[in-house]
């Protein structure tokens, strides 16, 4: 079945208010569990982790998960290690995360990521933050129109070239 | 007094849908009696919305799953759009022994768990009727495949299977829609397993209830993926999608949702069963409903919960008993080299399967019966980058890069019917309605454990004849009983009123114009997945009691 014939049935058999395949409007919801400057430091800090992050509006997501997912434990245990990019950074350029020269922040983040990596550690903080944005991004469609995952193909090919 | 109805069917799912169907197409004006909501596909159907719509992406309302879905939250195809279509574990409690856990997932709307099953579709032969016989084991199945057989023929073309015949006598062909396509490798296993095992093993692609041409004004699949949240070109069956509407189109049809059935009303004078009490789950209000046939189609335990909670159809003691589901997480997966320009595109809702091949035409040391293998090959995308190192560029490269293929085998255990096995009704425990719940003992047995542990051999035995590298045993032990959502055997079907609750045509011994078509009627479990049998047996039982009521035997 090819694209033109599936909207036919979908039209047919479903009417198209289901059909909410349009791009989405970039909402930026209300903010439910951070301050100001942690959502300025996560806005930035996420979008050095994965450039697109800022696009894709990850650190909504991220207040989202503190908000009304994680445990009360969870979230003052994130909350409580982020200050530490605040703290490496005036160590390094004298202010704080969000306000340092772009190298300052990556030289940060990869020092942070290179401890966890090696510690191969999944409940600090920075793995926490990191796996939000890796999760962030690829379910925002922003990043899943960039991963090829959306729009939805209407096939299937189990040996189609890479 | 003339009755409300000719026909009150206790459940809107797998086997209720089908009872509406063939009873109302046979003439009888039927109430459908359903728990739970009604569902209107336009609105509560979700397969199509996209992760960013979903509030927590599909990691799930954890607070809301810990407080009212922790058991249902267990089952394979619970996530967070799905998760409305199972029960609310705070209003529908139950008990087990702690030391012997058990999955009773539910799902109370309109469709039942025909919206949320895996669709998977495999006929019985006799190696399965005859195996209780032939092993003297519990109480032989009073059908054989013969009986049967133009009932699966009947199903199948209504409901669509698409498959490949094989041409296996233990897992007969049915009149199958083209099958859906095996991947590159997955087409590689299957050669190199027949070049070993010749047709002793067999990889075929699965045999699934989903559509892969026009079929009744349905629409082919269009390999979105998610199909547990629902199908809004009813492209898979369910009785939403296929025989509640059959069934609406004759103009017999009465289907009341939010019913929840208390009780059956029992005239002793007449040994009938006369209706139905049932509670309206909204305004808590009872009342009773009429009619000249009964069937309990409400799920294997619901069913005997029923019965049990009426006093009915059970002077051979076994209503409740003999609880199967299948044992499952045995197997293994292996990588395989090469293929790396290749790819899938689209979400295939249907993997490969391996009918069972120990105890076919040989005997196996260490158990009775034997397992299928579901599975399938892909490579890992993006969820493999969650916990890689780097950041920056590095990193987002690295999540449109694709792993190894990796070709997955997972078991599928028969499990052997034990009284002891058993579902009693609970001295105080109620549901929300005040309706006694049901106290559930199950365990697998040793045959059970000794299929789980030989699954683990002949995965790594497949894979190794694939050719696989890195091949890994799955190490997590067995299944939780239940957690299959296979579970079966609470009203048996038997040749003895003294050892069974139904005759050969789910009729029950005891009151002649009740019948049982779900799962509760199964006397063995085989290995492949039920669904396909429950609706075979139903659709039989309809035409036979239908016959039976113009005889005036009922």
């Amino acid at each position: 079945m090819d694209r033109r014939e599936l909207i036919q049935w979908l039209v047919a058999t479903a009417g198209l208010p289901s059909l909410a395949f349009g791009r989405q409007v970039h909402r930026r919801p209300l903010r439910r569990s951070l301050s100001a400057h942690v959502e300025r430091t996560l806005a930035v800090a996420t979008e050095r982790i994965l450039p697109g992050a800022a696009e894709a509006n990850v650190e909504a997501f991220i207040d989202k998960m503190l908000a009304d997912w994680h445990t009360p434990e969870e979230r003052a245990h994130f909350l409580a290690g982020l200050p530490e990019l605040d703290r490496r950074c005036r160590a390094r350029a004298a202010r704080d995360f969000a306000d340092c020269p772009e190298a300052d922040q990556v030289a940060v983040l990869t020092a942070l990521d290179d401890e966890v990596s090696a510690a191969g550690t999944n409940d600090h903080w920075f793995a926490r933050l990191k796996y939000l944005t890796v999760y962030g991004y690829c379910t925002s469609e922003a990043g899943m129109r960039a991963l090829r995952l959306y729009p939805l193909p209407w096939r299937y090919d189990g040996c189609a070239p890479v | 007094m003339t009755a409300d109805f000719d026909a009150i069917v206790v459940g809107s799912g797998m086997t209720g849908g089908w009872a509406a169907k063939e009873l109302t197409e046979l003439g009888l004006r039927t109430l459908v009696l359903e728990a739970g909501r009604p569902i209107v596909p336009e609105q509560d159907y979700t397969e199509h919305k996209p992760p960013w719509e979903v509030p927590f992406r599909g990691l799930g309302d954890r607070r809301g799953v810990a407080a009212r879905q922790s058991v249902q939250s267990h089952s394979a195809s619970f996530d967070e759009l799905s998760h409305v279509f199972w029960t609310d574990d705070a209003d529908n409690p139950y008990s087990t022994p702690s030391d012997r856990p058990f999955y009773w997932f539910r799902a109370r709307q309109v469709g039942g768990k025909s919206i949320i099953w895996a669709r998977q579709v495999y006929r019985w032969s006799d190696l399965d009727f005859e195996a209780n016989l032939r092993d003297g084991i519990a109480v032989d199945w009073p059908i054989r495949y013969a009986d049967i057989a133009p009932w699966y023929d009947h199903v199948e073309r209504f409901i669509g299977v698409s498959g490949q015949a094989e041409g296996l006598a233990h897992l007969p062909d049915g009149p199958f829609l083209p099958p859906m396509a095996l991947n590159c490798v997955e087409q590689h296993v299957r050669q190199r397993i027949a070049d070993k095992f010749g047709r002793t093993r067999v990889l075929t692609i699965g045999r699934v209830a989903n559509l892969t041409a026009p079929h009744h004004g349905r629409a082919p699949c269009h390999y979105c993926g998610p199909c547990h949240r629902g199908c809004i070109t009813r492209s898979y069956f369910s009785s939403v999608n296929a025989t509640l509407p059959a069934a609406q189109a004759t103009g017999r049809l009465t289907l009341r949702p939010f019913s929840i059935v208390r009780s059956l009303v029992y005239d002793a004078g007449k040994n009938r069963v006369t209706g139905v009490r049932m509670i309206d789950a909204n305004s808590r209000v009872e009342r009773e409903y009429s009619a000249r046939l009964i069937f309990l189609c409400a799920s294997a335990l619901e069913s005997a919960r029923i019965l049990l909670n009426s006093g009915l159809a059970n002077s051979s003691g076994q209503v409740g008993r003999n609880i199967m589901d299948h044992i499952k997480w045995g197997g293994a997966s292996g990588q395989f080299d090469g293929w790396t320009d290749r790819r899938t595109i689209g979400e295939r809702p249907n993997g490969i399967y391996v009918p069972r091949f120990r105890n076919v035409s040989s005997r196996h040391p260490d158990f009775l019966r034997g397992y299928g293998f579901q599975g399938g090959a892909d490579r890992a995308g993006w969820h493999a980058a969650l916990r890689s190192p780097g950041i920056g560029p590095a990193l987002k490269q690295r999540l449109t890069q694709l792993g190894p293929w990796s070709m997955s085998f997972a078991g599928f255990g028969e499990m052997l019917p034990r009284e002891e096995n058993r579902a009693t009704l609970h001295p105080t425990l109620v549901d929300a309605w005040g309706i006694p719940s049901l106290h559930i003992e199950c365990r697998w047995g040793e045959n059970e454990l000794a299929i789980h542990r030989d699954m683990n051999v002949a995965a790594a035995e497949l894979l190794e004849a694939a050719g696989a590298k890195h091949s890994e045993p799955n190490t997590g032990g067995p299944s939780t009983p239940g957690g299959t959502n296979h579970e079966m055997g609470t009203a048996r079907m038997g040749r003895d009123p003294k050892t069974s609750v139904l005759n050969g045509w789910n009729q029950s011994w005891d009151v002649p114009n009740l019948f049982v078509t779900d799962g509760a009627a199964m006397t063995s479990s085989g290995c492949q997945n039920p669904s396909l049998t429950y609706m075979a047996l139903t659709a039989r039982a309809c035409h036979y009691a239908v016959e039976q009521l113009q005889r005036r035997e009922l």
